[in-house]
């Protein structure tokens, strides 16, 4: 039943005062985790966009969908990876400061997945000669789409951690897909064109890392060094070491992605 | 013979018997209301959100908890409950809650279900009976978002905000004045449409919830204070609460001739900064940007999508039991496709020339949708991007083109701009 439990004395609010707030509590030892993602199977080919808006400007750059990205060393690019826990020691190098930035720049996003911690802004230009909105679709922070004109800008902060990546799209160019990752730690990464990823100076000790990619979703299984890990809701137990931990190859099934 | 029973009724198969089945249902069908409590209707009850619990693939017993929890939050239609840090006041719920019927002073409760619940459905997810007619499709209120309102783009509407909507009604829509209710039932409708906007936002917060669960948790949220209140209730409340404070400021019109305004508002409608152009089209008959969905539909849409592609899923990697479970799920998902979601619908930007403004069409009404945008509509915000006065320009020269005569029409381009859409 829930109503007694209702009325149950308030516990605490300290508790959501941490989620909130990166603790800068020091962990004895930090260190990184690394790893690169790798498909298996001819790397798909991404099929390229119909530009029928403002075709003048955005159909000169040969726009493709950017949904799945292998590299030639059949590297997988804009997989997210964070860490799930919600009370983490941070690291006091790691305060966000500066602005992250979004660009709307040859009618695309770039980068295509952005991370930004609560708190700090992402601040989205367009670098464009066009106009463009960039309507993100957050879930649990207020949903945003402003108007930005070529070379205008604007910012944005999220209150609340994000437990899906968010779309951000533009409604006057319809092919723009792209990714904004809210996580309230600064411990979360994108993998580059070659699919590799470090998430620098964690507390040493174990983490629960979790893994998305747009098309695939959450990560469901992986073959990590040769062995097939079964990753449940794309989540995994890890343990940092000092001197830094390497996943090593994280090999994912073409079929992962169909 | 032995008398069918009601299954038997339900998938009557043609027989050389079929008369005497169909007679014998008839009798059935008759007496079993009599027998289940003379005809009393059962007691109203609140939809779950199937298309979120479809999509988060909750199990029934995991629906079953979120049912359970929102009863202790909210009550259900016939008997509200609030805590106080909705900010809700349970008095005017009651007289917008229930069936409809006179109270012990003989004033009329059951507003809700009397005037709204046909097209915005008893829970408020617009799903009434006559939903699915009606273009544009009636308002759920569940995920919090309302277009027609004086505060910024993310923010709630103001309880005036809704007034204002109830008494006007909305221009160009099924939504009809409901003015000569007067005062006190409409406020107490407005309360009542707070209530199950809460309501909504909640069920989602709670079943989104199952995904962030540990392991440990076993699937299962937690049913504590800190948890349901600070958590869940909370969040959704307090922003209700903010915008009674966040009102836009609105800087008076500047002072420059009419004309001059209009034609600087023409500029910036069809140049680079303003861009409304691009959606409202060339004409500005609402014919530029087709394509695309507001939020509302924008979710069913990208549901169904999935749906399509997990039904080409391969199952072959599956082993049995996650087989069954997956189709168990396409089953499921499939039906609630066809029962709890309305078919997606595209959404056209508006006809600039019929001088018919759903949010209203005094000057302040068209300021407020340009600086703000529409929340759950495609339409971005301004502000910031575009001065007050640039709005003011942009504002008198929409007002001014339901009137415009450019020297372009003519016998290929008819006078009456919804002959040319």
């Amino acid at each position: 039943m829930v109503q007694p439990s209702l009325r149950r004395p308030l516990l605490t609010l300290l508790g959501s005062v941490l989620v909130a707030l990166p603790v800068c509590a020091q962990a004895a030892e930090w260190g990184s985790i690394s790893g690169r993602f790798v498909y298996d199977g001819d790397a798909p080919t991404p099929p390229k966009l119909t530009v029928d808006k403002d075709v003048d400007v955005c159909g000169k750059h040969n726009l493709v969908n950017e949904e799945l990205i292998v590299g030639e060393d059949k590297g997988i690019a804009n997989i997210v990876i964070f860490v799930r826990d919600r009370k983490i020691d941070v690291h006091p190098d790691l305060k966000a400061t500066e602005p992250v930035v979004l660009d709307n720049l040859n009618c695309r996003f770039a980068p295509h997945v952005v991370f930004v911690q609560t708190g700090q802004d992402l601040l989205i230009k367009n670098s464009d000669p066009v106009g463009h909105n960039s309507n993100v679709a957050t879930l649990k922070n207020p949903a945003s789409n402003t108007l930005i004109p070529a070379s205008g800008e604007t910012k944005v902060t999220f209150r609340s951690d994000e437990a899906v990546p968010a779309a951000v799209t533009c409604n006057i160019h319809p092919w723009m897909k792209g990714w904004v990752v809210v996580r309230d730690n600064p411990y979360a990464a994108v993998t580059g064109e070659d699919g590799s990823f470090t998430i620098e100076k964690l507390p040493a000790g174990e983490v629960e890392l979790q893994f998305w990619h747009e098309k695939a979703g959450y990560l469901d299984s992986m073959v990590i060094n040769g062995k097939k890990t079964s990753v449940k809701r794309g989540r995994m137990d890890v343990e940092v070491e000092a001197d830094g931990t390497d996943l090593g190859e994280m090999v994912l099934d073409a079929s992962v992605f169909k | 013979m032995n008398l069918p029973s009601a299954t038997a009724c339900k998938n009557n198969q043609p027989t050389t018997t079929a008369p005497r089945l169909s007679l014998a249902c008839l009798g059935v069908c008759c007496l079993l209301p009599i027998l289940a409590g003379c005809g009393q209707t059962p007691a109203a009850t609140f939809r779950p959100n199937m298309v979120e619990s479809a999509k988060q693939r909750l199990q029934p017993e995991q629906e079953q908890q979120v049912a359970t929890i929102l009863e202790a939050m909210f009550g259900t239609p016939d008997n509200p409950v609030v805590l106080p840090e909705t900010g809700l006041d349970i008095a005017k719920l009651r007289l917008a809650a229930g069936p409809v019927h006179s109270d012990i002073v003989g004033r009329k409760n059951g507003l809700f279900r009397e005037h709204c619940s046909h097209c915005h459905g008893v829970t408020g997810d617009g799903m009434g009976p006559t939903a699915a007619f009606l273009n544009p499709y009636p308002r759920d209120y569940r995920p919090g978002w309302f277009k027609f309102k004086s505060t910024e783009r993310a923010d709630k509407p103001t309880h005036a905000d809704l007034v204002t909507i109830l008494n006007n009604g909305i221009y160009g829509t099924s939504m009809p004045s409901f003015e000569l209710l007067g005062e006190t039932k409409v406020d107490a409708l407005v309360e009542y449409v707070k209530y199950l906007s809460m309501r909504g936002e909640a069920e989602l917060s709670l079943m989104r919830y199952y995904f962030e669960l540990d392991d440990e948790d076993e699937g299962k949220l937690p049913e504590t204070r800190d948890f349901l209140i600070e958590e869940i209730l909370l969040p959704v409340a307090e922003r209700w609460q903010e915008a009674e404070d966040a009102v836009i400021e609105v800087p008076e019109m500047p002072e420059v001739d009419l004309t001059e305004s209009i034609a600087m508002g023409k500029e910036l409608f069809y140049g680079n900064k303003a861009n409304c152009v691009k959606c409202h089209g060339v004409t500005a008959l609402g014919d530029g940007q087709a394509n695309d969905y507001d939020d509302w539909n924008k979710v069913v849409k990208q549901w169904s999508a999935e749906l399509q592609s997990a039904h080409e899923t391969s199952t072959s990697d599956m082993t049995s039991e996650e087989r069954s479970e997956h189709r168990a799920w396409l089953a499921k998902s499939d039906r609630v496709l066809a029962g709890d979601a309305l078919d997606p619908r595209t959404i056209q930007p508006r006809n600039l020339r019929q001088a018919i403004y759903r949010g209203g069409r005094r000057p302040l009404d068209l300021y407020y949708r340009i600086h703000a945008g529409i929340n759950g509509a495609p339409m971005p915000a301004a502000a910031g991007t575009l001065s007050p006065d640039e709005i003011w320009h942009i504002v008198n020269y929409i007002r001014s083109l339901p009137y415009e005569f450019d020297g372009e029409l003519g016998a290929d381009r008819s006078m009456v701009a919804r002959d040319r859409l």
